[in-house]
């Protein structure tokens, strides 16, 4: 007799996976309130954040040390705080409530690299004032999907140099990898709930006037020209060039939080409300690889590394973070070996959240988290 | 022999052994041989003994090695669990046993406290200033604080002289390093990425107060600078930047290059507003740039030192991983050793031909630089729960050393200290701490990660002690018995 278990090929130990985060190595305190997003600088020198007292908020990420905040809303959380992709720049983009901010944190950085961030925000000033015959065939004439403008003396005085109005509450902001376009998700926005923003032009578009169901998430192919789009139950596919769809993956979840593209751009992680954490291969079906159930409560982020390690972590509502091995092989014949590796705990539970949003570092094997307990955690 | 009779009893066995010291001061008068005593001796009878041996007035605490491992048992014990024959002749060495340091000071600052450096007769500023420049009891401390200013004290926490704030054009003035160039100089570097030396007048008219007045800045960092190496006899300044490049400076002006514009603070139309608006009247000071830009590292650089014996070659950690050295009269990287972990810290131990780096996975490991060397790491020290940021040697003991962590303690190791490592941590040699001293502010206090009592510098001097600093706004100054060390 032959135990079938014995045939399947045995997964590595997690200690033969190393690195990976084990241990809260820095406490971030300084917000007033849940903090709802996180976002490590391309360097990997600075943490920003944006929480329910309306404050981004820049820190020093091996010392906890707050280096820069600026006060963006009185009666609006920062829901999304994202770092410009790229070495040339230092520009954050912050969304409280219908708001897009665009900011150089200038104290922190060198003259030239806050001129050069100032230059690339700058350019876009009069484009539509000078290229009416363009603005005209996105908008004709209804209602702008967005208005740019200046944020005023004294957000200006901080560093917060663009402001783009769009209709309805932002709650996700990811940006192009080349740092030209970004996307923001409004979910209550309806036929303008996803939004595509060109920097250059201070131009936004509105690629999805009919979008099936209520938008969670969007986000842009690592290396080619597809968008993905997250409604309640599906995430949609489209080839931004040609404008089709190209898949509808069915995650069978009741309600997702929010997804992420793995580097490699044929894995997709999906974290769910239903407190699933679902790994889709684009190469095998439109139904998920594998399903992890580990949370007591709802997932509400998910992430791959972005810098060459194979690993991934998604946050819960249950106050923890998990730590997945998540190895992607360049052979179409092999599948992806997906390991639990640590479950992280410190974040205190309020109000029946717990861990609202996490990062990896770009080069590290150290993420970090955002707490509703008002704190940001470094665990390395 | 006293203790080999009043101990031992009949059934008891023997042992032989040859006492030895690598100290001088401390070598016994006369050879007294091999001598018997009763394996049921432990360090407290042995140490009675080699006092007795010694005449002294005052006994001194020793501790024993045997084949380079401490005696912490009876000697039976220790030959039973290392399976060393009673037969035979042991040589024993005896050492100055590390007393626990006690707290002695803490002077408060306004905010946390990134740096600190010792001037005293023999500390390096002091050794190579003129003999006596720095009397007995004259020790000056030097902190380096967030709130952008630095401080020189006296030992007895008086603050002497407070620097003015810079004007850099709204830009953040944290310091994140600052050192004596001279009992008159000082060289201090951090988040708006310029060095700046000073004068520092210690006034010895005690009508004047002391003072830290401006002298000289240096621009060509783009991020921040983390950690800075001097060597006076040459006026040369090392630099370790988060811009992934180590700086190679002059303290002297007319040896400059001129300083790059594109980094000056009035070099772009947003940044010469603030420059002009802001209120801060001091007086412009020479600007200049750097000698050299070492490039290789391909993530911030934590801390560079130069070479113990050869000021032409610096070392330098990173958070690449990596411990580089470089040939500063070509500025040549000659060699890279690649580690497992991001380095935050390094020190020289010079007489052991050892450099010791802290890195972010709570551990020390001690590196050969030199190109002979087969192996990467020699020694790993283990015991801090969270980043290894600042190191100091001890100034008595070629094999001590001193740590500050984020875990908030400092912790005190003699690398002879050891045993072998488990292979889920790699194997080799793993060393474990003698002492660990705490915060004062959070004694009582469970720290989670050592937050809010981060440890960010230490330095360790003769006359002076353990001077660590921190997230609590101390400078803290441990010290054991005099003529102890520590
Ligand atoms: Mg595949």
């Amino acid at each position: 007799n032959i135990d079938p278990e014995s045939l399947l090929p045995k997964l590595p130990s997690p200690d033969e996976l190393r690195p990976f985060p084990t241990t809260c190595a820095v406490i971030f305190k300084g917000h007033e309130g849940r903090v709802r997003s996180v976002c490590i600088d391309p360097r990997g020198i600075f943490l920003a954040s944006g929480g329910d007292d309306g404050c981004v908020r820049v820190w020093e990420v091996l010392t906890g040390r707050q280096l820069w905040s600026a006060k963006l809303a009185d009666d609006d959380a920062v829901d999304a705080v994202r770092w410009r992709p790229g070495k040339d720049t230092a520009i954050l983009a912050a969304a409280a409530g219908e708001d897009i901010y665009l900011m150089v944190p200038f104290s922190i950085i060198s003259p030239e690299l806050e001129q050069n961030s100032r230059d690339i925000l700058d350019a876009g000033w009069g484009y539509a004032a000078s290229n009416p015959s363009k603005t005209a065939n996105v908008v004709s004439t209804k209602e702008l999907p967005a208005k740019w403008s200046r944020p005023g003396t004294r957000l200006e005085d901080k560093g917060v140099l663009v402001k783009v109005t769009v209709r309805s509450t932002v709650k996700v902001i990811n940006w192009h990898r080349r740092g030209e376009y970004f996307a923001t998700v409004s979910p209550r926005g309806q036929s303008s709930s996803v939004a595509i923003h060109t920097l250059s032009k201070h131009l936004t578009q509105l690629p999805f006037r009919r979008l099936k169901g209520l938008a969670q998430s969007a986000q842009f192919h690592p290396s080619k020209p597809i968008f993905f789009v997250a409604t309640k139950n599906s995430i949609r596919s489209y080839d931004l060039a040609r404008q089709e769809l190209l898949k509808i993956l069915q995650p069978g979840a009741k309600w997702i939080s929010s997804f992420d593209v793995h580097p490699g751009g044929d894995n997709l992680i999906v974290g769910t409300y239903d407190k699933r954490l679902l790994w889709h291969d684009l190469d095998l079906s439109t139904k998920p690889y594998k399903t992890l159930r580990y949370h007591k409560e709802a997932i509400r982020a998910v992430r791959f590394h972005q810098g060459g390690l194979p690993l991934f972590a998604d946050a819960s509502d249950d106050g923890s973070l998990q730590i997945f091995h998540g190895k992607v092989v360049g052979d179409l014949m092999e599948n992806a070996t997906i390991v639990p590796l640590k479950v992280l705990r410190g974040h205190q539970i309020k109000s029946r959240l717990g861990v609202m949003d996490i990062d990896w570092h770009p080069r590290e094997p150290w993420c970090v988290s955002a707490g509703a307990d008002g704190t940001c955690r470094l665990w390395n | 022999i006293g203790p080999t009779h009043d101990t031992a009893e009949a059934s008891q066995s023997k042992v032989q052994i040859r006492l030895t010291t690598r100290h001088s001061d401390i070598e016994l008068p006369e050879d007294p041989g091999v001598l018997l005593v009763s394996t049921g001796l432990r360090r407290y009878a042995l140490s009675s003994l080699v006092n007795n041996l010694l005449h002294t007035e005052k006994p001194i605490p020793f501790e024993f090695l045997i084949n380079g491992q401490f005696l912490k048992t009876t000697i039976d014990e220790f030959l039973t669990a290392n399976g060393i024959s009673a037969e035979s002749t042991l040589t024993v060495e005896y050492t100055r046993a590390l007393i626990p340091p006690l707290h002695v000071a803490s002077f408060e600052h306004d905010d946390w406290v990134s740096s600190v450096d010792v001037l005293s007769n023999t500390s390096s500023a002091g050794k190579w200033a003129a003999s006596d420049s720095v009397r007995a009891g004259q020790e000056r401390i030097l902190s380096a604080s967030y709130d952008g200013l630095l401080r020189v004290w006296n030992m007895s926490a008086e603050l002497l002289a407070i620097s003015p704030p810079p004007n850099n054009s709204g830009r953040i003035t944290s310091v994140k390093t600052a050192k004596f160039l001279s009992p008159t100089k000082i060289v201090s570097g951090g988040m708006d990425m310029t060095l700046r030396i000073w004068n520092y007048s210690d006034s010895s008219d005690p009508t004047e107060s002391a003072s830290i007045t401006p002298a000289l800045e240096l621009y060509g960092h783009n991020w921040g600078i983390e950690s800075i190496a001097v060597h006076t006899p040459s006026s040369r300044i090392l630099s370790a930047s988060s811009d992934t490049t180590v700086g190679v400076w002059s303290a002297k002006s007319s040896e400059g290059t001129p300083a790059p514009m594109n980094l000056l603070p009035n070099s772009t139309v947003a940044s010469n507003k603030r420059l002009k608006l802001s209120k801060n009247s001091a007086k412009p000071v020479p600007q200049r740039g750097p000698l050299s830009i070492l490039t290789g590292h391909t993530s911030p650089v934590s801390s560079v030192i130069f070479a113990p014996n050869d000021s032409t070659v610096a070392y330098s950690a990173s958070q690449d991983h990596t411990l580089r050295t470089w040939d500063l009269p070509t500025s040549a990287l000659v060699d890279t050793r690649t580690t497992g972990h991001s380095l935050l810290s390094l020190v020289a131990m010079p007489k052991i031909n050892l450099l010791a780096t802290g890195t972010s996975a709570r551990h020390i490991t001690l590196i050969d630089p030199r190109t002979s060397a087969t192996t990467i790491a020699a020694l790993t020290l283990r015991g801090h729960t969270n980043a290894v940021v600042s190191l100091a040697t001890d100034p008595e003991s070629i094999y001590g050393l001193v740590s500050g962590s984020h875990d908030g303690t400092c912790r005190i190791w003699d690398i002879r200290s050891v045993r072998p490592g488990t292979t889920e941590l790699g194997g080799g040699q793993v060393g474990e701490s003698v002492y660990s001293i705490e915060r004062e502010s959070a004694k009582a206090a469970k720290k989670v990660a050592g937050d809010g009592v981060k440890v960010f510098g230490v330095s360790w001097e003769k006359e002076v002690g353990i001077v660590s600093v921190g997230e609590d706004k101390r400078v803290q100054v441990n010290r054991g018995t005099v003529g102890n060390g520590g």
